[in-house]
């Protein structure tokens, strides 16, 4: 173990979900400082190097995959530091505890917390580099702290005299105090947070600088290709490999548990000689269910379980027993894919009996398990070095890609980098839950007196917890990595966190109606799910802003007065209703032809209002314009805010209109862009945002664009047309 | 089989089936990984490059198709070793999110605006619609390719050298 790591920050979980710091004692002869006399770089915690030579690293523990953190979390750190962000060098963080997400004790990027997690640890890192560099210089000067200053990277002293770069003083303030708790600039004095504009990693990603997973090149590298069963759950019974063997640069074909392995010396070798593999699959486990059994076994299952209860309030059964009118619907909506545009792929080598993966992970913790998993190593053996993501969306929290690489790796001893096609990129996801919700509420007097929300599907964490229960628990030997988990499920609530995938977004309903019956009726066809952007929100978002319009329109009212009418008791949600409205020119005329349509929801703490207008011409639906109004508390970068929402509209708005992955007889239908398409340039809306100022703590804006567009759109075409579409994607014609 | 092109303005010979995509052939044998994998079958444009100074989808194109042509790449598209004015303005509007698919972004406004210095909005999403954006960049897309016909400073390719 180095001695740096004993004065690293140690960040342990604090009462309020924020995290606490505890500082080991430096300073004195004989404790180690962070500062290394060799190098003579100060590492004063787990996240900053400063260099004799000034320059400045910030190990990022939470991944780049566009969402901003490469930017937004240096800007933290800077703005404490007293250094422009631009003049820090981030790094990626290796898999270490102290990298940890606190939130979910899991060192992963995911639910909009990067910056959440983040606000207080960097500042309180920042602010106390800063004050030991600060002592530093006045110890030299002879002079009070307080009457020093920084700017740009050096402590200015009193009365104008020569100031002192940081590099000049790392070793000076190592040995100063940590202070124990240091005060954060306040808000007035900002230079960065709440002004910073552009992104840290623009030029690099402009110019086609080799930083992203498939970027990777190692000497002597050889490339993989794995041929995956075609339904879930198969297994290889037989191969033959006798005319791929005998193809230009094969160097290996042999089996790995997740299909059959093609090495050769080049991709394309290696993609044309997986044609002529054949493969006999063993499927008596295998998926054979198609989507229109899945949704009736979602009906079943709904009809025969009335699910676990998630919130209840009042007496719904009661309201309705005394109801002059109830309102009824079902809503279906599909399996989506991630379809992150770099293709899964990792590179792995196997060497001295460790393994060194390098690849683009949401998760690089739970990469060394499913490194460890599939070989005979232990997760201390295995590196990961975490690149740029090619977009993450949640895909890449699952490190399948890690696993396969990994077995390859540990067989054929070289370097060796495995890409996936996009058409098994498509059919090898693990999908956004297809779901069922069925709603009901009682109407009386002109009230609504009662929602019921039942939710019908599975939960993710069943299909998580196979890799994330043992990276928990690292020091658990291999041959209890079934069994945790198995207890992590069992533990869920206890010893790991609800599962929230399913619910989330429906428990929180926020309208004031008196009596409130959710639940969740736990059914799972067998389909491999994952995190998808925005998650549970992103299927009850378009269930209950749904179900609120179908309401409004049995009841005669404007939806956005009826939804006003319902959340004068939250502020926050009335603000951005307000705003998105008023931006919109809600109840002004629409153009011929048009129609608008309103949603409201919070996800991940930020609060999002959005007015879709949109037409239908030429069979084909068309979205002009979406205003959006958003309160994400305070505001870090104005531009990636801005642009996060934005994206989220045009995922969000992508599955609206076209996001579909089917099944027959347990194969995915869908292969690549032309039959799962994405929005493109020329169907792209205006896309308004207007933030609200607010200096509530930040919460994330990865996400929470996406949920309320789609029920918004939805809204808008009913508006337009008259009729409800209860199934997702929406159509032009009904 | 022995392929010959110029890749970026540098003669390269390589030694590869002549079925291998160009896509291939630019970020393994020639080792420029700006140009980006993402669909193999032309339809996201994230491997768009310039062949002869017209946008391909190299995924797409067999590399004997290449042969004897003229390749400009992400990392050859500047004149003077510099920003690209294209990449410039990408800086200046931060368009990229996770980024992926911005070299075949910009290879597909460079193309347009060689040939158009004063394109309308609608031209500028139509020379780009074929590219393909998971992240939702589209609107600061067209604002940087905007600003950059704005500064008149649209032609500054290599190619047009």
């Amino acid at each position: 173990m180095s001695m740096n790591r004993r004065d690293f920050l140690k960040v342990t979980a604090g009462t309020s979900g924020g995290l606490v710091l505890s500082l080991s004692l430096p300073g004195c002869a004989g404790i180690p400082t962070g500062y290394d006399e060799h190098s003579g770089n100060w590492k004063p915690d787990a996240w900053l190097e400063l260099t004799a030579d000034d320059r400045i690293y910030f190990t990022l523990a939470r991944v780049e995959m566009g969402q901003g953190t490469y930017t937004g979390l240096t800007t933290l750190i800077a703005e404490e530091l007293g250094v422009p962000p631009a003049s820090i060098q981030p790094r990626f963080a290796p898999a270490a505890t102290e990298y940890r997400n606190p939130l979910y004790n899991l060192q992963l990027t995911g639910g909009s917390t990067s910056l959440a997690t983040s606000w207080q640890p960097l500042r309180v890192a920042g602010a106390s580099a800063r004050i030991m560099l600060v002592s530093a210089a006045a110890s030299v000067w002879e002079v009070s702290p307080d009457d020093c200053s920084v700017a740009g990277g050096r402590v200015l002293p009193p009365n104008g005299g020569d100031s002192l770069s940081y590099g000049r003083l790392v070793e000076l303030a190592a040995k100063q105090p940590v202070p124990e708790d240091p005060a954060l600039k306040p808000r007035k004095e900002w230079k960065y947070i709440g002004k910073n504009r552009g992104r840290l990693d623009a030029e690099a990603k402009s110019t086609g600088a080799p930083i992203y997973g498939i970027d990777v090149e190692l000497e002597g590298m050889v490339y993989a290709v794995v041929t995956r069963p075609p339904r879930h759950g198969a297994r290889v019974r037989t191969f033959d490999d006798s005319d791929v063997r005998k193809m230009p640069g094969v160097l290996d074909v042999f089996e790995i548990e997740r299909g059959v392995a093609v090495v050769a010396d080049k991709y394309w070798q290696a993609r044309k000689a997986q044609n002529a593999l054949t493969v006999e699959w063993d499927e008596s486990e295998a998926l054979s269910v198609s989507s229109e059994q899945v949704f009736s076994s979602y009906h079943k299952a709904a009809d025969e379980d009335p699910g676990e209860s998630e919130r209840s309030q009042g007496d719904f059964d009661g309201a309705v027993g005394s109801a002059e009118r109830v309102v009824e619907a079902s809503y279906e909506q599909p399996y989506l894919a991630h379809a992150t545009l770099e293709p899964m792929n990792a590179t792995a080598w196997y060497r001295d009996g460790a393994i060194e993966v390098w690849a683009p992970t949401q998760a690089p913790d739970l990469g060394r398990i499913a490194a460890a998993r599939v070989t005979d190593l232990s997760p201390d053996d295995v590196t990961i070095h975490t690149t740029f993501l090619g977009g993450g969306f949640g895909r890449r929290l699952t490190n399948d890609y890690i696993e396969e690489a990994s077995a390859v790796a540990f067989r054929v001893r070289k370097p060796v980098k495995l890409i996936w096609s996009r058409e098994e990129d498509t059919r090898h996801d693990l999908y956004r839950p297809a779901m069922l919700h069925r709603m009901k509420a009682s109407v009386s007097g002109g009230q609504v007196t009662g929602w019921h929300h039942q939710i019908v599907g599975p939960q993710i964490l069943d299909w998580y917890v196979r890799n994330a229960a043992p990276a928990q628990y690292p020091w658990a030997p291999k041959f209890l990595y079934d069994t945790l988990g198995r207890v992590g499920l069992m533990a869920e609530g206890i010893a790991t966190p609800k599962d929230h995938s399913a619910i989330e977004g429906a428990i929180e309903y926020p309208y004031l109606v008196p009596n409130l019956d959710i639940r969740h009726t736990h059914t799972d066809p067998g389909v491999p799910v994952s995190w998808w952007r925005s998650v549970g929100f992103s299927h009850n978002g378009f269930a209950v802003e749904t179900f609120m319009d179908e309401l409004a329109s049995e009841l005669g009212q404007d939806p956005y007065q009826f939804r006003r009418s319902l959340i004068d008791h939250e502020p926050r949600h009335l603000e951005v209703l307000d705003r998105a409205a008023r931006l919109a020119r809600w109840g002004e005329p629409v153009p011929e032809g048009r129609a608008r349509g309103i949603a409201l929801f919070r996800s991940f703490g930020t609060y999002v209002a959005q007015v879709v207008e949109a037409s239908v011409k030429a069979g084909e639906i068309r979205v002009h314009q979406v205003v959006c109004a958003v309160d994400c508390g305070q505001v870090v970068n104005p531009d990636i805010v801005r642009d996060q929402i934005e994206g989220g509209v045009i995922f969000g708005l992508t599955a609206a209109l076209y996001g579909d992955i089917t099944f027959k007889d347990g194969q995915v239908q869908q292969s690549n862009f032309h039959d799962y398409p994405l929005m493109r340039h020329d169907q792209r809306p205006e896309v308004v945002v207007e933030i609200v100022d607010s200096n509530q703590a930040p919460t994330g804006v990865g996400e929470p664009g996406v949920p309320p567009v789609i029920p918004a759109l939805g809204n808008a075409l009913f508006a337009l047309t008259g009729q409800r579409q209860r199934r997702l994607p929406l159509k032009a014609q009904v | 089989m022995a392929v010959s092109l110029a890749v970026n303005g540098r003669k390269q010979t390589v030694e590869v089936d002549g079925d291998t995509p160009l896509l291939w052939v630019i970020r393994d044998e020639i080792g420029l990984k700006g140009t980006k994998f993402g669909c193999g079958m032309g339809l996201c444009g994230a491997c768009t490059v310039h062949l002869n100074g017209q946008p391909v989808r190299s995924c797409s194109t067999p590399v004997e198709m290449a042969e004897g042509g003229d390749v400009t790449t992400i990392e050859g598209l500047s004149s003077n070793g510099g920003l690209h004015p294209l990449q410039q303005a990408w800086v200046e509007h931060g368009v990229p999110q996770c980024g992926y698919c911005q070299s075949g972004q910009i290879m597909s406004a460079a193309h347009l605006l060689q040939h158009n210095s004063a394109p309308s909005r609608d031209d500028i999403v139509a020379a780009v619609s074929g590219n393909l954006c998971r992240c939702g960049t589209y609107s600061r897309i067209v604002t940087a390719v905007e600003s950059v016909v704005e500064k008149g400073t649209a032609r500054y390719s290599r190619e047009d050298a």
